[in-house]
């Protein structure tokens, strides 16, 4: 590699990290508390792209890193090696999910119908700047209805299946640690059905944005409709030494499909994060809905997007450029120079 | 009367304070206890796909872990985040059923716990159900 071994600079180093933290102040737990009671949607990216689910954690990276993503989140991927690991839990169920938001772009009347929870999407985007003139902002309350909606809701694909417009697989029976795991196993190509849906849970949101929405613009070869997208909580079921299962508490996850044309049937694309981050979920939906055949080197070939949409990789390998490369540079200069100092030959007439 | 499953659920979910001083008054009863496990670390999450029908893992959720035994009985408790003291708790209840002890106390605890997340619930629904939208097409 470029690098070169460098000495000094041990006070600056230090001055330097003190020179950032200042500027945060004292992290004490009521910033910590304030940081997870107001940014929930942040806390959860967070999570998400660490693949460690905690609030408290989630929120004490992002105090400490003064809200600097990438060193939020690796600080979490690196607590969590810290960890050890107690088991794994059952596999989430689409239909056990408690769910709080699910709407359907392909069809208007999904069993279950369309609740469309907490959104900002049909809202007027109106910053209110009255807040720092020293008007507080307190929206209205929701006026519950009078019935609660079920819990649970049926799956948009299961109902496709049965009225012949999608293909759906048997599950796999594949349980536990057997479960292929990007974390204790490299990730190689063609990637593993587990691999790509488990990376794709902990990518960089924006870098999954990106790439998805090269995707939908026509650098794919698949145009995605939301065939359901879901914001819910999981619960996470675990066992009693004695053999009895229960759950541990529950989690926050998000899940979009994506579906097209494909021949004479639908295509789906899939994707799940911890959290609920529904850009990263459609737009991870519509990465894996156009990986199946997809040219090599295009955005929306999995070695490609898999490799790409890694934040933590990525931003490191983006700050190593940072990195004394005094040497190589100076190789480099050395080479250019020599090739100014020869005499240029004519060319032949 | 809910079962071993349904209430270790209800406590793995129920209010730390409560259930902290709730298992305190438990601890005169149980005799010598032996810790074999008060400990924080990581559950991982798998999910199974909807398009492919394979299970993948989500990533690792933080959990407290406790484990402990009074002669041959043994008590467990795990909840989400990082509350050992709440594990503990929890385990001291699961410990206290399997021996007998203060059978009465913690059935009506659990019950009251499992009638306030009932509730929660029930009013979180509500409040999703008002958002429920009937769309029309022109």
């Amino acid at each position: 590699m470029a690098y070169v071994a460098t000495r000094g600079g041990e006070r600056a180093i230090e001055q330097s990290e003190r020179l950032f933290r200042e500027a945060m102040g004292p992290i004490e737990a009521a910033r910590v508390a304030e940081i997870r009671a107001a940014m929930p949607y942040l806390i959860d990216r967070v999570m998400g792209e660490a693949s460690l689910y905690d609030e408290d954690l989630a929120a004490l990276a992002l105090a400490q890193t003064g809200g600097e993503l990438y060193e939020a989140v690796l600080l979490l991927r690196a607590w969590r090696t810290t960890q050890p690991r107690l088991g794994v839990a059952a596999a989430v169920e689409q239909g056990d999910l408690f769910t709080h938001r699910r709407i359907s772009a392909a069809f208007k009347d999904i069993p279950g119908g369309q609740v469309l929870g907490p959104t900002l999407d049909y809202s007027h985007r109106v910053l209110e700047t009255d807040v720092l003139a020293g008007k507080p902002f307190d929206p209205p309350k929701v006026d519950p209805a009078d019935n609660p909606a079920p819990a649970f809701q049926p799956s948009v694909s299961a109902w496709q299946a049965a009225n012949d417009l999608v293909d759906l697989p048997k599950p796999d029976t594949t349980k536990g640690e057997a479960i292929p795991d990007v974390t204790r196993e490299p990730l190689l190509f063609p990637s593993k059905r587990a691999h790509t849906l488990q990376s794709l849970a902990r990518a960089e949101t924006g870098s999954v944005l990106a790439l998805g929405y090269a995707a939908m613009r026509g650098y794919g070869q698949a145009h995605p409709t939301v065939n359901e997208l879901r914001l819910a909580e999981a619960e996470v079921m675990v066992t009693h030494p004695s053999g009895t299962a229960f759950s541990a508490g529950r989690v926050k996850v998000s899940q979009a499909e994506v579906v097209s044309k494909q021949g004479e049937t639908l295509g789906l694309g899939f994707a799940a994060t911890f959290g609920w981050n529904e850009v990263k979920c459609i737009a991870a939906a519509t990465l894996d809905l156009n990986a199946k055949g997809a040219p090599k080197g295009s955005a929306t070939e999995e070695e490609f997007f898999l490799y790409h949409t890694e934040g933590v990789e990525a931003s490191g390998f983006c700050i190593h450029f940072k990195l004394p490369h005094y040497v190589t540079f100076q190789s480099s200069l050395d080479a250019m120079r020599d090739a100014r100092a020869k005499p240029v030959k004519e060319p032949a007439e | 009367m809910i079962d071993h499953g349904q209430m270790l659920s209800v406590l793995a979910r129920a209010d730390a304070a409560r259930l902290k001083t709730f298992a305190e008054t438990l601890i005169a009863d149980l005799g010598e206890i032996e810790v074999r496990h008060s400990r924080t670390g990581l559950v991982m999450l798998p999910m199974r796909d909807t398009a492919g029908g394979t299970a993948f893992h989500l990533g690792e959720v933080l959990m407290s872990e406790a484990h402990i035994s009074a002669g041959a009985v043994e008590g467990y408790g795990m909840r989400r985040g990082r509350d050992l003291e709440a594990a503990m708790a929890m385990a001291l209840v699961d410990l206290a059923v399997a021996k007998g002890v203060a059978l009465a106390e913690c059935h009506s605890f659990c019950a009251q716990e499992a009638a306030s997340q009932a509730r929660e619930d029930h009013d979180n629904l509500r409040r999703i159900e008002a958002t429920r939208v009937d769309m029309e097409t022109f």
